[in-house]
């Protein structure tokens, strides 16, 4: 197994970016559910946590469910597998087309996994020293290192509006969704605060004070980052030539 | 009204906070949990209020136990204050912070008006009623908290560092809040660092260090 701090972030990145990828032009179940076993050997080999990708999906699971009947209903053709009255609720080409959604699905968080075990600071490094501007790259750290945290928030805020008498399983469906908008302004009022805290820590720090940056740490590609990047490119292509093959 | 029975409470993938823990909280005292911090104080408000549920053992609210019900049949029973009280803030003006759950239970409007009406009046925030809540200051955002919670007319509120952030006078006013809900017979357990908030308003004092219950101290006020 690779250790996590052996693999630089960019190595990493190549390797999300190939299975993300390929999982959106790839539509065989079969290939995509080699590419879900890969990506899945590959979060586990870097050190990713396998238990929290099947946490994040049983979230999911009555999503995945609408989403298979409702490719039943709208899709015209196929072998009808549960009909109820003159509603089509599951054909075969339904539970196919939802069964690759969720397989996209399961590859791109897997692959977005393996970004958590990347130390923040040095994706920035990583995508500095491919040429992308400071800025950009720093924002999108603070984008990934606040996604949990707002999350956390969120869940946070659904208690506290339960904790008013709010059961949200028992208002009517119009009155839920006027609810759900009672949810968005305490979060959108913690992330206006939140970024105006960060902008004036940043500024602080004087943030942009100079045109050039440079930094006391470089990434370095090791031997086991150009064996990572070669082999990624590799079953990229690999799994991409076999798909147009096949269809 | 809240009681542990050998209630024992970890996180996830961490060690057992509370072990066996047994508790009861009495409806008509003020008890304030005191302790260090990362000692179990928010955890063991939380346990009490159903935000959190026991591993093994119940905790029961009136006889309801947090296990089996939903939380916002708790929250009927129960007002909970958030340290930071942003976090439960959600309408764009004080007036409808305060009544819009109960335009969610379906209530008569005139009736909801006059229900607002009462609590903007009794904690003395009729000139804010048509302000955002943003503008608020802590102390008033604090006030809003309870006042939202308090149209609910829940028995017993659990505040969470209710002192935190507040300046002399607005303690005062928070004093005075604490000692009018007291007088309407409902009872409180308040999670404070504040030794003049404790010494002012405890009737009973339970200190937490490292999980366990180190003391259970009546006293008068």
């Amino acid at each position: 197994m690779w250790q996590t701090a052996a693999l630089d972030p960019r190595t990493k990145l190549i390797l999300v970016l190939t299975f993300s990828s390929l999982a959106v032009f790839i539509k065989n179940v079969y290939i995509l559910f080699i590419l879900l076993v890969v990506t899945l050997v590959a979060v586990r080999a870097i050190g990713g946590d396998l238990w929290s990708i099947f946490r994040k999906l049983q979230r999911f699971i009555t999503i995945f469910v609408a989403i298979i009947v409702i490719q039943s209903i709208f899709t015209a053709h196929g072998h009808v597998i549960l009909q109820i009255a003159q509603i089509r609720l599951l054909t075969d080409i339904g539970l196919l087309r939802g069964v690759q959604t969720i397989l996209r699905f399961f590859i791109v968080i897997a692959a977005a996994v393996i970004m958590t075990t990347a130390n923040p600071r040095d994706i920035i490094q990583g995508l500095i020293q491919w040429k992308i501007p400071y800025e950009l790259a720093f924002m999108v750290t603070i984008a990934i290192r606040f996604l949990p945290l707002l999350q956390e928030e969120a869940k946070d805020t659904l208690t506290a509006l339960q904790l008013r008498g709010v059961n949200l399983k028992k208002i009517p469906i119009f009155k839920r969704l006027k609810t759900y908008s009672y949810l968005l302004m305490p979060l959108l009022v913690s992330v206006l605060m939140k970024s105006r805290d960060l902008s004036v820590a940043m500024e602080m720090r004087a943030f942009r004070a100079f045109p050039q940056r440079t930094s006391l740490r470089e990434l370095h590609f090791r031997r086991a980052d150009y064996y990572v990047m070669l082999l990624s490119i590799l079953f990229f292509l690999m799994l991409l030539f076999t798909a147009i093959k096949i269809s | 009204m809240i009681s542990f029975q050998d209630v024992s409470f970890r996180y996830p993938r961490s060690k057992w906070l509370f072990k066996q823990l047994n508790l009861e909280i009495k409806q008509n005292l003020i008890t304030f949990i005191a302790g260090p911090n990362g000692g179990g104080k928010t955890t063991l408000g939380k346990l009490m209020a159903g935000i959190l549920k026991p591993e093994v053992g119940t905790v029961l609210v009136n006889g309801l136990n947090t296990k089996d019900v939903e939380l916002a049949e708790i929250g009927a029973k129960v007002g909970y204050l958030f340290q930071e009280p942003e976090r439960q803030i959600f309408a764009a003006t004080v007036r409808d912070e305060i009544g819009f759950v109960l335009e969610l239970h379906e209530i008569k409007q005139a009736e909801i008006t006059a229900k607002v009406d009462a609590v903007l009046k009794q904690f003395q925030l009729e000139h804010l009623a048509n302000l955002s809540p943003l503008k608020l200051s802590r102390g008033e955002k604090q006030r809003l908290a309870i006042a939202a919670i308090m149209v609910n007319q829940p028995r017993f509120f659990i505040l969470d560092e209710p002192t935190t952030g507040l300046d002399q006078e607005r303690k005062e006013i928070l004093s005075s809040v604490i000692e009018r809900l007291q007088d309407e017979g409902i009872g409180m357990v308040i999670i404070s660092h504040d030794q003049y908030f404790m010494q002012r308003h405890a009737q009973q004092i339970i200190t937490v260090v490292g999980g366990e219950i180190v003391d259970v101290a009546n006293c008068s006020t």
